[in-house]
């Protein structure tokens, strides 16, 4: 389950690791353009006038933009439930993705992707029968709720007469869509950031900067009769610099972002983005070979939240445990935390990354309890799995777009604070290594086993910072790392990145996470230097 | 099919030369597709279903966007290219955007690289589920009483892509796609679930193991994992298993594209017609092996394929070069991506390395782990078995291995013979002297 993945050039090549059920297919050729381009850092645009049909705020806009119908949908119901099954569903969607990039002081590239489809979802127990079709007719829907309804070999089913429009709370407002931005906005602020970089430091030789927007709107209707509309945006300011110091090169960067509209970036948060990105190349300069072995580990607040995705975080959906493939699967109820542990999964954070008004089942957004005061409390469920544990869903059933079946997947996921103080956790840890950043990690669901990158840290030396310290891979058992979770800091902060992905299944989705800073008593540092 | 691609495409350049585009790649792409899995012998998900979409590549007085769509009605995408083009217009002017010189398309092959298997029309879904269930069954009966639980898949699909351009280039290409895989979790002490996979892909179906080897390959690789531990911190020789090391040389391969070293992020941008590894390192990317996974007769900016010597006995000799990148070096382009990664096998096989190696670790798996690839450092999680003297101690968990690829290449001492079939990289099992593995 790697997060961040490494996005390879091109299609085809089977994704050895966990998630080796990734289709391994050119089958979205197309996007893996726009992705690859991203992933060089590089890809975003807005195409300007480029308008919904419908306002941000205003429900129907698959209705008034596409035909799509009560009836109609009614019809395609019907048919996915032909064959009998416990439900259907259809999630509708037009997502529109901009990107736009700078380099080598220009704003050269720009790119852009329009998705417009419906998923359509037969589910019979645990066995889910899928079709989807780009196309809105009536045919081609049909067809693809035919697809579906193979799953079920029973008489039909039946769907709802009338659609009950659900109501929820938005956690992320949006007043001006970006599609109402003109490109022309947009550019100085990617300009800026550039000559920010470059004036913060004659060491700096190159720097890359991309700003990506994206408003997704879904609809999502069921056979038992439920109907949400929801727009979600997505942005991210992102910032690589490369700076050359007596012949040696260094990189690094920074993002800020989430489910923000284009006012969120100020001059405020361009100065932010560039002093983070510049700072934390020049630094590179001075990283010492990094240590090997088992030691204490302080993860610094934020970013590093990243370790309680892979550690406890995948091995709590539902799907693993239902399937008994989770280390976690018969853990529930028990303690496997110091009391002062709390650890939750949020779709309701105001504008993170990872939040949702409702999931993309229809179940409203909502907090979720993995781990309350050591006690492992509860997993994170679809409708499917929330069946099967006789639980209430907890709105995790997610999936990356109308072309994926709905798995149970994290939103925000973050650890509360403790009453120590930063200074405190780093002198307890003694020696030992200190965590700024982390750029990817992965999970082994049965075994628990987790791996994060750090990206850039610190030695920590007699209980204080000392060298910075830079690429190394951090290994941990997660049942084993919580219970070594020995004090909490007060200074919990949310990561506020918008440009982080998580992949499952073969299907990536926005994720966020916090944390304050947390002394782990031992995990392994796979350094050179042993 | 490809007379309706043709069309499109022909259809997108047309409207993005009226909308004022002075230059226009179009790509038309789509597939067939046919997914299952089974759980507990009945099907988990049964998934099917055909895409389209169009992606247009704009030129406007040296300015460039690329934008795509599967939203293919008439006046969507009238106006989605009208939007393009105007768009386009506001970028900064940048004197490398261009399509290529129209003399790099000439001298196209003409071979036949068998990437479509006319077995594919024949696929019936009773032929889908037994394929799938085969790949069960064979992990139930080698996994036994230890085994948890088993997820397998089936996967087929029919891909077609079309690439025209304004200046006078058009390719099709098609390649049918059969996959099949099995996931298997056992029980191990305590809570530990030890999950392993085993995989197969081939773009003819023959090529395909028996489907019951999947499932009996995934259920043995979970067991071999049974209780694992981590050890010592030590200095060792590793064996990277050839399925799994294109992840670890991917972090040496970004290093040879051209955008990284324009963008001064490539470890080995001054390393041309330098010893970058031993010589026991050699690196031909060949695009016209029939029925390869990544071949191909041209590229993705309609560049002519070639083969290519990338590194010959550990000297570096190319660089992967697109279009774009090579205006910008003032290079000579090659292609902007590999497509069969071919290492030359040795002559001897993992299991005869190991009986001379002592004490190391075989490496059949990697957990998180990266590479800068400015710097050329890495560090990665392994997962795989500690042997002695050829015979297995213990499988190995929570372990690390770190270094630098332009070291740690150096110190590449032997290669085995067992180039792995079911990808576009055939690598085969790599071994390695001196590599801290980190644990304890």
């Amino acid at each position: 389950m790697p997060l961040f993945p490494i996005i390879r050039p091109e299609g085809r090549a089977i994704h050895i690791g966990e998630d080796s059920m990734k289709s391994v297919s050119r089958r979205s050729f197309i996007k893996s353009g726009a992705a690859a381009a991203a992933a060089t850092v590089a890809a975003p645009l807005l195409v300007r006038n480029w308008a919904f049909p419908a306002p941000a705020a205003e429900a129907g806009t698959f209705e008034s933009g596409f035909g799509v119908t009560d009836a109609l949908c009614r019809k395609v119901l019907a048919e996915a439930m032909s064959r009998g099954g416990d439900f259907a569903d259809l999630f509708f969607e037009h997502t529109i993705s901009n990107f736009l990039i700078l380099e080598d002081g220009k704003v050269n590239r720009a790119a852009s992707d329009i998705a417009l489809g419906v998923g359509i979802r037969t589910v019979k127990g645990d066995q889910v029968g899928y079709g989807f079709t780009q196309e809105l007719s009536e045919k081609s829907m049909l067809a693809a709720a035919a697809t579906a309804a193979t799953i079920a070999d029973s008489s039909g089913g039946s769907a709802a007469v009338a659609f009950v429009p659900l109501k929820t709370k938005n956690y992320y407002p949006v007043r001006t869509l970006f599609s109402a931005v003109p490109l022309e906005a947009k550019l100085p602020l990617v300009q800026k950031v550039n000559e920010r970089c470059f004036a913060l430091s004659d060491l700096v030789r190159k720097v890359r900067i991309v700003f990506h927007d994206q408003q997704k709107r879904i609809l999502v209707l069921t056979s038992d009769g439920l109907k949400a509309e929801d727009l979600q945006p997505r942005s991210y300011l992102a910032a690589t610099v490369v700076a050359e110091k007596n012949g040696k090169f260094e990189r690094a960067g920074w993002n800020y972002g989430g489910r923000r509209e284009f006012s969120y970036y100020t001059p405020e948060v361009v100065d932010k983005l560039s002093r983070t990105a510049v700072e934390r190349t020049l630094i590179l300069f001075d990283a010492v070979q990094p240590p090997a072995g088992a030691m204490p580990v302080v993860l610094g607040p934020g970013v590093s939240g990243i370790l309680l995705h892979e550690a406890i975080g995948h091995g709590m959906e539902a799907d693993f445990n239902r399937k008994k493939t989770s280390t976690y699967s018969t853990m529930i109820g028990q303690k496997v935390a110091e009391p002062f542990v709390n650890i939750f999964d949020d779709g309701t954070v105001p504008h993170l990354l990872g939040s949702i008004n409702f999931d993309d089942e229809g179940t409203p957004g909502q907090k979720t309890a993995l781990v309350e005061n050591g006690i492992l409390t509860s997993y994170m469920h679809d409708r499917i799995s929330s069946k099967f544990y006789g639980v209430k869903p907890t709105g995790n059933g997610r999936r990356e777009s109308y072309q994926h079946y709905v798995v149970p997947r994290m939103r925000n996921t973050y650890m509360t604070a403790g009453p120590a103080s930063p200074e405190d956790v780093i002198k307890a840890a003694g020696r030992g290594i200190y965590v700024q950043d982390v750029s990817n990690g992965q999970v082994k669901i049965g075994e628990g086993d987790f791996a994060f990158y750090v990206s850039q840290g610190r030695m920590i030396e007699d209980g204080r910072l000392g060298a910075p310290i830079k690429d190394v891979n951090i290994m941990g058992n997660g049942p084993k790392m919580l219970a070594n979770i020995t004090m909490l800091a007060g200074d919990f902060e949310f990561n506020e990145g918008g440009a982080g992905a998580c992949g499952k299944a073969g299907q990536a989705a926005p994720c966020g996470f916090g944390q304050p800073s947390c002394l782990v008593k031992s995990l392994t540092v796979g350094g050179t230097r042993g | 099919m490809k007379k309706e691609y043709y069309n499109l495409g022909e259809q997108a350049l047309k409207m993005a030369k009226s909308a004022g585009a002075d230059g226009c790649r179009a790509r038309v792409g789509g597939e067939r597709f046919v997914e299952i899995s089974y759980r507990n012998r009945k099907p988990e998900n049964i998934k099917e279903a055909t895409t389209k979409a169009l992606r247009v590549e704009i030129y406007v007085n040296n300015r460039f966007s690329s934008q795509s769509t599967s939203d293919l009605r008439p006046d969507a995408l009238k106006s989605f290219i009208e939007n393009a083009v105007a768009s386009t217009k506001l970028l900064d002017e940048d004197p490398f955007r261009t399509l290529p010189d129209p003399k790099y398309y000439q001298g196209r092959q003409t071979v036949d690289l068998e990437q479509y298997d006319p077995a594919y029309e024949s696929l019936t879904p009773a032929v889908r589920h037994a394929f799938v269930k085969a790949i069960e069954e064979g992990c139930f009966a080698r996994g036994g009483d230890k085994l948890v639980s088993a997820t397998v898949q089936g996967y087929d699909s029919h891909e077609e892509e079309l690439q025209m351009t304004s200046n006078g280039f058009d390719g099709y290409q098609e390649a049918t796609v059969f996959y099949g895989t099995a996931q298997a979790t056992v029980k191990d002490e305590g809570d530990r679930r030890p999950m392993e996979f085993d995989a197969a892909m081939a773009l003819c179906r023959q090529d395909l193991p028996s489907p019951e080897t999947i499932g009996v390959g995934a259920a043995e690789r979970a067991l071999a994992l049974l209780g694992g531990i981590k050890i010592k911190t030590e200095t060792l020789p590793v064996i990277i298993e050839n399925r799994v090391v294109a992840r670890f040389g991917g972090g040496f391969l970004q290093a040879m594209f051209g955008s990284n070293i324009q963008q001064k992020q490539s470890f080995l941008a001054d390393k041309k017609g330098q010893s970058v590894a031993s010589r026991f390192l050699t690196l031909i990317d060949n695009p016209f092996i029939p029925k390869g996974v990544g071949s191909r007769l041209f590229d993705l900016d309609g560049l002519t394929a070639r083969k290519r010597t990338m590194i010959e006995a550990g000297v570096l000799r190319d660089f992967y070069v697109d279009w774009y990148y090579s205006r910008k070096l003032g290079w000579e382009p090659t292609t902007g991506s590999p497509t069969n990664l071919i290492l030359p096998p040795g002559a001897r096989s993992v299991k005869d390395i190991m009986k001379d190696l002592g004490r190391g670790i075989l490496i059949t798996g990697f957990i998180g782990g990266n590479s800068n690839s400015t710097t050329g450092d890495t560090s990665i999680g392994i997962i795989g078995q500690l042997f002695e003297k050829g015979a297995p101690v213990h499988p190995v968990s929570e372990m690390n291995i770190a270094d630098n690829h332009l070291k740690i290449w150096q110190r590449l001492v032997e290669v085995g013979n067992d180039p792995y079939p079911y990808s576009s990289q055939r690598f085969p099992s790599l071994v390695f002297a001196d590599v801290v593995v980190s644990g304890l």
